[in-house]
């Protein structure tokens, strides 16, 4: 079973990049619009040259061929080759297919993996075959490409074995959220403590354990922010109210960190701010994993 | 170096990237002035070291994932495919495709026997015995054939146009698709007037779609398939070798061999050969499960893979000159011999081109 949702690659610039691995929901909601897509190209196809082909019927029996040939076939290795890993469907719902090693998708790539798609939905395409078939050879129901999606620890379906390639999306969806606590608690005054600033590592601690505050319980919250608070305490001879200092020791962290880390500033919020109505604006489709 | 003073620092380079960024939305690059690359390249150096930088510290996770999605869609910009040679594809074609196929042709034979083997034992045994082909096809599909091939054309239009749909319509659905393919080259022959009703040409350029949509889509999910242990493509491989050879054993049962004959020859060099060729593709991804060898089985697939999509690429061109010759040159009132002498010329072609084609010279 996949344990994270993280694919790390490292650039030629020598950082490493994180992208977020694509699950099953996203990419069925994808396949289904690019199924549609597909339906209503075919459908349009029709009635266009029903219009135009009245004296070749035999022509438009062809073309309709073709057309149907080229939707089965071609519509995903012609997008994901040439709109650099996306389909429409991909693009609607912030996917995009790369090789694992973060290089973008190559011709032999896109045209393994979308082969080998035939192979991934084939328990439908089986029982189905019949009454779907009349239309597409498959739906968006796939079975041996969603155990594999589910089994293999990239995600990926027999075709992105074979061809080395990940889904991933295009930005990540969730964000971190910056403790609201910071806007609305007191600075500690210079009077309260001696003139030692904690170390950054403490202070970036502080500021992760806050952000996470709202999956630990009360109790377990209170009880771990506890010890370091007393140690914070003892090291910055911090002279205020020791009682109140045991009661909420979430409190007196966050104080101490707006003291000396003063975050989020201004121009980190406006960057993250511009970053956060990017994403929103991006239309997302909310699927629970 | 505190997060304050980088941030004062480097928080109008990373705008000032992002507004390139938008600015060649899709990677365009032709959008950007000359000094506006140079400006992306550099400033992509940039981040990526000031990304380096911030994943070293801990100065908050929401800072290194904005950096991190800024670099990764500047890497997605920048680097792409190599940019698309299409010169090559001949060359993949006359010197690639056949080379490879050389190099496994041991795949190539073995998809061939599964293939032909059912072929002729099936044609054998259905013209010694006709009552056979009622076990492997419908008998109103055999009805059908036989009427195409006796070239006596006595049933009225309606019927005969009722009939090919039908008889389309199941090879659609049962996936049992070249028997009922060799069914259709023969409906054809004779009854595109009745279907179409219109000039020659019309009904060929008709006929050519159908059969590059569904020979290559035969082909091509016959070697996907070959992906589940092989299995997949020699079911494909065993059917259709049966039912062909019931239709031809039929046919010539019935004494209407010449017609019949000298209407496949020419076609059947590019298209039994490129669904034996494919069948041996499908074969090469199920080996390679079977027998990784000294590779694990992923790296064996993979390995195996790039070669085996290309053969079967190699495969589907091949069925695209099949369905050309078959819509346009098989079924066109030519003297039988004629055709028998350019069908063998078209087979020794095949052969020379999958044997000859792109040999190093020593």
């Amino acid at each position: 079973m996949a344990l994270s949702l993280d694919l790390s690659i490292e650039t030629p610039e020598n950082v490493v990049l994180r992208h977020q691995l694509a699950g099953p929901a996203y990419r069925l909601a994808a396949y289904a619009i690019d199924l549609s897509f597909m339906f209503l190209v075919f459908i349009g196809a029709a009635i266009a040259l029903s219009f135009i082909g009245g004296h070749t019927p035999g022509l438009v029996f062809g073309t309709m061929n073709l057309v149907k040939f080229f939707l089965e076939w071609g519509y995903t290795i012609t997008f994901e080759y040439f709109w650099n890993g996306r389909t429409p469907g991909k693009y609607l719902c912030g996917l995009r297919v790369m090789h694992e090693n973060g290089q973008p998708l190559s011709w032999w790539g896109a045209l393994i993996r979308n082969l080998i798609r035939m192979a991934d939905n084939i328990p439908l395409a089986v029982i189905y075959g019949s009454l779907v078939g009349q239309v597409f050879d498959y739906a968006p129901i796939y079975g041996i490409g969603l155990l594999s999606i589910w089994f293999t620890p990239k995600m990926q379906r027999l075709g992105d074995l074979v061809a080395r390639t990940v889904v991933v999306h295009e930005r990540r969806t969730a964000l971190p959220r910056d403790p609201v606590i910071y806007d609305h608690i007191e600075p500690l005054s210079r009077d309260e403590m001696n003139g030692v600033s904690p170390p950054s590592d403490t202070l970036a601690l502080i500021d992760q354990f806050l952000a996470r505050r709202p999956v630990l319980t009360y109790a377990r919250g209170h009880e771990l922010a506890g010890d370091l608070a007393e140690g914070l305490a003892e090291r910055l001879q911090y002279t205020g109210d020791r009682k109140h200092l045991k009661r909420y020791p979430m409190a007196f962290l966050a104080r101490v960190y707006v003291t000396f880390a003063k975050a989020p500033t201004e121009q980190e919020a406006e960057l993250l701010g511009s970053r956060e109505s990017r994403t929103a604006s991006q239309p997302m489709v909310e699927v629970a994993l | 170096m505190t997060k304050q003073r980088f941030l004062d620092q480097r928080g109008k380079v990373w705008k000032r990237f992002d507004k390139l960024l938008q600015k060649q939305r899709g990677a365009r690059f032709a959008r950007l002035t000359p000094r506006e690359i140079a400006e992306f390249s550099r400033l992509m150096r940039e981040l990526s070291n000031d990304l380096a930088t911030i994943q070293s510290r801990d100065w908050g996770q929401g800072l290194v994932v904005y950096l991190n999605d800024l670099v990764v869609r500047g890497h997605n910009a920048l680097y792409r495919s190599s940019p698309d040679r299409w010169d090559r594809s001949l060359d993949f074609l006359l010197v690639g495709f056949p080379r490879l196929f050389r190099q496994n042709f041991g795949y190539f034979a073995v998809a061939a026997a599964l293939f032909f083997v059912p072929f002729v034992a099936s044609w054998i045994a259905v013209q010694n015995d006709p009552t056979v082909a009622l076990r492997m096809v419908d008998a109103a599909q055999l009805d059908m054939v036989e009427q195409m091939y006796s070239g006596e054309d006595t049933e009225s239009e309606d019927e005969d146009e009722t009939a090919e749909t039908s008889e389309m319509d199941s090879s659609e659905t049962t996936g049992d698709a070249k028997d009922a393919d060799a069914i259709t080259d023969s409906t054809t022959e004779e009854n595109d007037d009745e279907m179409f009703g219109g000039n020659f040409a019309d009904q060929r350029a008709g006929m050519a779609g159908f059969y590059v949509e569904h020979n290559v889509s035969i082909a091509l999910q016959c070697f996907a398939r070959g992906l589940l242990l092989g299995l997949g493509t020699m079911y494909t491989l065993l059917s259709n070798g049966l039912g062909i050879g019931c239709i031809t054993g039929y046919v010539l049962a019935q004494g209407h061999g010449e017609r019949f004959l000298s209407f496949i020859v020419s076609h059947g060099s590019f298209e039994l050969t490129a669904i034996a060729v494919s069948g041996g593709a499908g074969l090469m991804l199920g080996d390679a499960l079977l027998h990784p060898g000294q590779r694990t089985l992923l790296d064996a697939l993979r390995h195996r893979g790039i070669e085996a999509v290309q053969i079967a690429t190699g495969a589907a061109v091949m069925l695209m000159v099949a369905a050309l010759i078959e819509a346009f040159w098989s079924p066109s009132p030519i003297p039988a011999m004629v055709k028998y002498v350019v069908g063998g010329c078209l087979w020794l072609l095949v052969a020379m081109y999958l044997g000859l084609s792109g040999v190093r010279r020593t």
